[in-house]
């Protein structure tokens, strides 16, 4: 019964981890999608919503079904009560990914360089914390989000950043305010899944070491 | 840096749990407890406090000395032939292994349910009245309130009521089994020992047995044996684990089952040996 309970653990956090794969490519495709202009991408972005979906459902339903079947302890409930959480939250950044790629549209010939640059910038630090968030839980290893919080005080700082600089854009050009205002959406939705990315390490950490932790 | 403000909290909250503990809150300490049969070293430098109307759960594979550790606690083992025990085990302030201790009197203060049910064979009612009358109770209005009382401590009084005199062989398994723990408080225990009592039992039987405890442990001090570990994250508020006649850890039970600290209760708990 370990070994059959063991085995369901390895491929549950393989099925996680292709699930983590799939919300960062939506995401990182998504900003890509806003940066280089490609409409196409943003599309294939929105087109993985449901694939997104059904990893939840399934990697939820085979979590609880191994609750239920093995009744695990220690270290074997910590993993599993870790990814129903994480899946959670990756959930949500492949669906920022698809938001962000909802508006790619709209946002086609009207942005400058510097709006870009600085969601850019913000991207490619959550990016980081998502990426290694993952390799922690993939790892099972803690020394990665040890800096997190202040990692994130970064994306926060970048989201207020960009806000202030949207604003100023608003005001000199108040045409541009739609797609301004979209600009402040994507910042905050970068600024979201860093949060998510945290609470992922937040659950690496307990799945680890059996302490709660909060990256606040 | 990661905030473990949670965390401070969790272990600040065991700290002060510990600190609140004096002698008073241990019905029984063991202290340098070891245990031969023959030879054979079956229980090692055992030092452990069982707190008072707690569920303390005893776990580890089989032979690994949790029955012959329970047997302990109200000197059952005194007569199996070879055993020698070192230690002291303090109940009510006393060595139990001291000089001049009434034996009968530990054990009347110190109940034990066993793995197999095993009522005597005459009535329900005589099984109820066969302690306090060895201990020279007879008056029949008196022991008629206790069979009732015992047996609704033990969750049987409905079951039975009508059926006092009938024999209490012809109880099912699980009516057998509480009826034997209504048999242990007709003399008034203080502390209740039970030995895989769920073991011959079947899941229904089980359940009231787990219910039943949790409300024995109002009145008295349950330690209980187990082998299964689902049963003892359920029910108990303490959880030792026991391995080659050692106990290698001893803790709050969320703490054991969720968060072990020494590697071989992880290994046993997650089904890694045993």
């Amino acid at each position: 019964m370990a070994k059959e309970m063991r085995k369901e653990i390895i491929e549950l956090k393989e099925d996680v981890l292709k699930m983590a794969g799939l919300a960062s490519n939506m995401l990182n495709d998504a900003v890509n999608a806003l940066i280089n202009t490609d409409i196409d991408l943003a599309e294939s972005v929105k087109g993985n919503k449901e694939k997104l979906r059904k990893f939840d459902y399934e990697i939820e339903a085979r979590a609880l079904k191994t609750l239920t079947l093995y009744q695990p302890m220690a270290i074997d409930l910590r993993r599993i009560a870790a990814i129903l959480k994480i899946i959670t939250y990756l959930y949500r950044i492949g669906r920022y990914g698809k938001d962000i790629a909802s508006v790619v549209k709209e946002l086609t010939d009207t942005f400058t360089y510097s709006e870009t640059t600085g969601i850019k910038h913000m991207w490619e630090h959550v990016s980081s914390l998502i990426e290694d968030a993952i390799e922690s839980f993939d790892k099972a290893e803690i020394t990665k989000i040890a800096d997190f919080e202040e990692r994130d005080d970064e994306v926060d700082q970048m989201r207020w950043s960009i806000f202030r600089e949207t604003v100023s854009h608003m005001l000199e050009k108040p045409t541009h305010i739609t797609h301004s205002a979209h600009f402040i959406m994507i910042s905050r939705y970068l600024e979201r899944c860093g949060d998510h990315a945290c609470k992922i390490a937040e659950k690496v950490h307990y799945m680890v070491t059996g302490e709660h932790v909060e990256i606040s | 840096m990661i905030n473990g403000k949670r965390n401070q909290k969790i272990n600040g909250n065991q700290k002060e749990e510990s600190n609140n503990k004096n002698k008073n809150d241990y019905v029984i300490r063991c202290q340098d407890i070891n245990l031969w049969y023959d030879d054979n070293h079956a229980l090692k430098d055992i030092n452990m406090n069982i707190i008072n109307n707690k569920i303390t759960a005893i776990i580890g594979p089989s032979g690994c000395g949790k029955s012959t550790l329970i047997r302990v606690f109200n000197r059952m083992n005194d007569v199996i032939e070879g055993c020698r025990i070192k230690g002291d085990v303090i109940f009510d302030g006393k060595n139990i292994y001291g000089k001049n201790v009434d034996v009968r009197a530990v054990r009347s203060r110190i109940g034990m349910i066993f793995q197999k049910p095993n009522p005597f064979p005459m009535s329900v009612r005589d099984n109820i009245t066969y302690g306090p009358r060895v201990h020279g109770l007879y008056d029949p209005k008196i022991l008629d309130e206790i069979v009732e009382d015992c047996l609704k401590k033990a969750a049987l009084w409905e079951e039975v009521k009508d059926r006092l005199k009938d024999s209490a062989i012809g109880l099912s398994g699980g009516q057998q089994q509480r009826l034997c723990i209504a048999r242990a408080l007709s003399i008034e225990p203080e502390v209740l020992l039970m030995d895989e009592p769920t073991s011959s039992l079947d899941p229904i039987a089980t359940a009231k047995i787990e219910e039943l405890c949790q409300e024995l442990k109002k009145k008295y001090t349950v330690i209980i044996v187990t082998h299964n570990m689902q049963q003892a994250a359920r029910i108990s508020d303490y959880t030792g684990f026991m391995y080659l006649g050692e106990m290698i850890e001893f803790g709050r039970t969320e703490q054991i089952f969720e968060n072990p600290h020494e590697e071989l209760t992880e290994n046993y708990i997650t089904g890694r040996f045993g």
